[in-house]
């Protein structure tokens, strides 16, 4: 019985495995061929089945003039965006995150449990309902197509996203330890950013992480407030495909845009292995 | 270190609602500077509220902290030297014991050789001098609940240590050995210590002065042997001890004798100016003894049960409808199913409207 269960349990993780792995094989793979070896035939292995080669990743670098698509400065554009966006959110968004899960608020009927419904409910809209405010929002203040601008759409959409996360995990965190660094002598500032804070380095780092993955593979928005000034990487990634497909080059900047979400995870999950994300407090 | 006087204080959580619930109803009170006190009380009797106030977790409803006759109802928490240990370990997980210890101090502006040394100082009476170098998460429960002990102990010139229920998550033989810890730290600090606990013996083995509290009033504050023998109340002398005091409702007989059923109990009280409702007689099981050669203050009763503790024997009785609990020397052989216990006048304690006469 334990066998069975051992020789479904590993079938299942080994075809589990095939299913998350094989497209990105085949993105690798494609991302080597030209012309001929991805419209001839079904190809797989290089050497083998077809020469490889490093135009499909050439041209990513290459200036427009030199017929390239230059990829480069999206690239960048769009690290800048998530980034500036993520970290502010994360400060914003955790500085209000405790004071919803410490203060008692009151205004009207308004309570600590419906502000934190309101910043969540930023999200409940679908995308095009807000795309048009932004839209007006950013050129009446004259910051349409510009990184700035994408970097306040940004935060706005990022920001509910940290407050949603952090004022669950400050809830878990006891008072008791607030309270303890009072009478040890800190006044609230420091009991938040000495003993607080850096008990919740868990909670930032999974708030981080969902920042960095919902700014870095946001099309909608990119797509809607840039035009020509400015462009960001799923947009460019999105504009590669014209009459004919370039397959090589196409599969070349999905890999690298899925790059730093790939190490951010590699990163998370180090640090989730060494258990400092679960159980920080008990 | 102070005296701690709390003065005329009160506090409800409701303040503006119409008939606001008090969490501690109006009461003063002194803690005196180096002792030991025991507050004792089921929960959700008010004890909590009292050491927030008191450490400034609480602004109070209504009236006034002294600190060595120093007003600091207004002062916050971390100006008012004050340290407070909760049930469950609290420790600062991100840092290592010996940070943890030294916090307090490193807050404080201390300097490095002070700190040094009174970290030193502490982890060696607390037993944790081996693990200063260890990140505080990787203790056990005791020893993080030990930490927490001593970030209270390891300022010098703290005002008073706070107590809440420190030892729940303690096993028993460590508690023993903490709670004597504890006494001995008292005794060479010379630190008010404040102890809350709903486990009457660790209130009565650890402290010189027990304050008892019920529905957030004070019922009785005392000195351990006071409570036993003397509860002002019916609810102390039913809470503590083990079992609890015998109870009994009875009728006034003579000035200084009470009647329960047919028998005349006599008492050391004044009962003159008694009027005769609610007068309850209470004993308590330790002062019940088998009637050797006593000619008053007998009762007659039926065995129910009879159980050997070891150290002792607990006596089930029933005369009519009333249950009366003996505990008996263990040696002493119960062979009828009727006997006759003795209550020691001086032993007896007359209550009315649950208050001692």
């Amino acid at each position: 019985m334990e066998k069975l269960y051992k020789f479904l349990k590993y079938t299942f993780i080994i075809l589990w495995t095939v299913f998350i792995v094989a497209p990105f094989l085949w993105a690798i793979s494609t991302s080597f061929k030209d012309f001929q070896s991805v419209n001839s035939k079904v190809t797989y292995i290089p050497w083998l089945d077809f020469e490889p080669t490093l135009e499909g990743w050439r041209v990513l670098v290459k200036s427009p003039a030199r017929g390239g698509v230059d990829i480069v400065e999206p690239y960048f554009n769009s690290l800048f965006v998530t980034c500036t966006a993520s970290l502010i959110s994360i400060v914003l968004g955790t500085l209000a995150a405790y004071a919803l899960s410490r203060f008692t608020f009151k205004a009207g009927f308004v309570r600590n449990n419906d502000i934190t419904f309101f910043f969540i409910s930023q999200r409940i809209m679908p995308p095009i309902v807000l795309s048009i405010p932004f839209f007006i929002f950013l050129s009446t203040i004259g910051l349409l197509d510009s990184l700035i601008g994408l970097v306040v759409v940004y935060i706005v959409l990022l920001m509910p996203i940290a407050v949603w996360i952090m004022v669950d995990f400050f809830n878990r965190v006891p008072k008791e330890l607030d309270e303890t660094a009072l009478i040890d002598g800190c006044n609230p500032y420091q009991a938040f950013y000495k003993v607080v804070l850096p008990n919740s380095i868990p909670g930032l780092i999974v708030a981080g992480m969902f920042c960095i993955i919902f700014g870095w593979i946001d099309f909608f928005f990119a797509f809607i407030l840039t035009f020509t000034e400015v462009q960001l990487l799923p947009v460019k990634v999105v504009a590669l495909n014209s009459s004919i497909t370039p397959w090589w080059s196409l599969s070349a900047s999905a890999l690298i845009s899925v790059a730093p979400l790939i190490i951010v995870a590699f990163v998370v999950e180090r640090y989730l292995s060494k258990g400092n994300l679960s159980g920080a407090l008990k | 270190m102070a005296k701690i006087d709390l003065s005329n204080i009160s506090h409800t959580y409701n303040p503006k609602d119409l008939e606001p619930t008090y969490a501690l109803n109006p009461f003063s009170m002194t803690w005196e500077n180096g002792k030991r006190y025991a507050i004792l009380g089921p929960s959700g009797c008010g004890k909590t509220t009292m050491l927030n106030i008191v450490s400034g977790l609480i602004k109070p409803t209504q009236g006034r902290i002294l600190f060595d006759n120093e007003d600091v109802t207004g002062q916050k928490t971390e100006t008012r030297n004050i340290s407070q240990v909760f049930q469950f370990p609290v420790i600062y997980n991100t840092m290592s014991v010996y940070d943890n210890l030294a916090f307090p101090l490193k807050c404080r502006d201390f300097e490095k050789n002070k700190i040094e040394e009174r970290v030193q100082s502490v982890s060696e009476t607390l037993n944790l001098s081996s693990f200063l170098n260890m990140p505080a998460r990787k203790l056990t429960a005791d020893q993080k609940q030990l930490i927490s002990l001593g970030r209270g102990l390891v300022r010098e010139d703290v005002a008073a240590v706070l107590m809440d229920e420190p030892l729940t998550v303690i096993d028993p033989d460590l508690k023993f050995r903490l709670r004597r810890n504890l006494k001995e730290i008292n005794e060479e600090y010379k630190t008010t210590l404040v102890y809350v606990t709903h486990d009457q013996n660790e209130a009565m083995t650890f402290a010189d002065n027990i304050i008892v509290m019920d529905q957030g009033e004070i019922v009785q504050v005392g000195l351990p042997k006071d409570l036993f023998e003397r509860p002002k109340t019916t609810f102390v002398g039913y809470f503590i001890g083990s079992p609890a005091m015998n109870l009994f409702e009875t009728q006034l007989h003579t000035d200084n004798s009470v009647k329960i059923n047919d028998t005349i109990i006599k008492t050391n009280t004044n009962l003159s100016k008694l009027k005769n409702n609610n007068i309850k007689l209470g004993i308590r099981s330790e002062f019940v003894k088998v009637a050797k050669d006593e000619s008053e203050n007998l009762v007659e009763v039926n065995i129910q049960k009879i159980e050997d503790f070891g150290n002792f024997k607990l006596l089930t009785t029933r005369m009519g409808q009333l249950t009366i609990k003996s505990k008996i020397n263990r040696e002493i052989e119960i062979t009828n199913d009727k006997v006759k216990l003795h209550f020691p006048p001086e032993k007896c304690c007359v209550y009315q409207n649950n208050k001692l006469i």
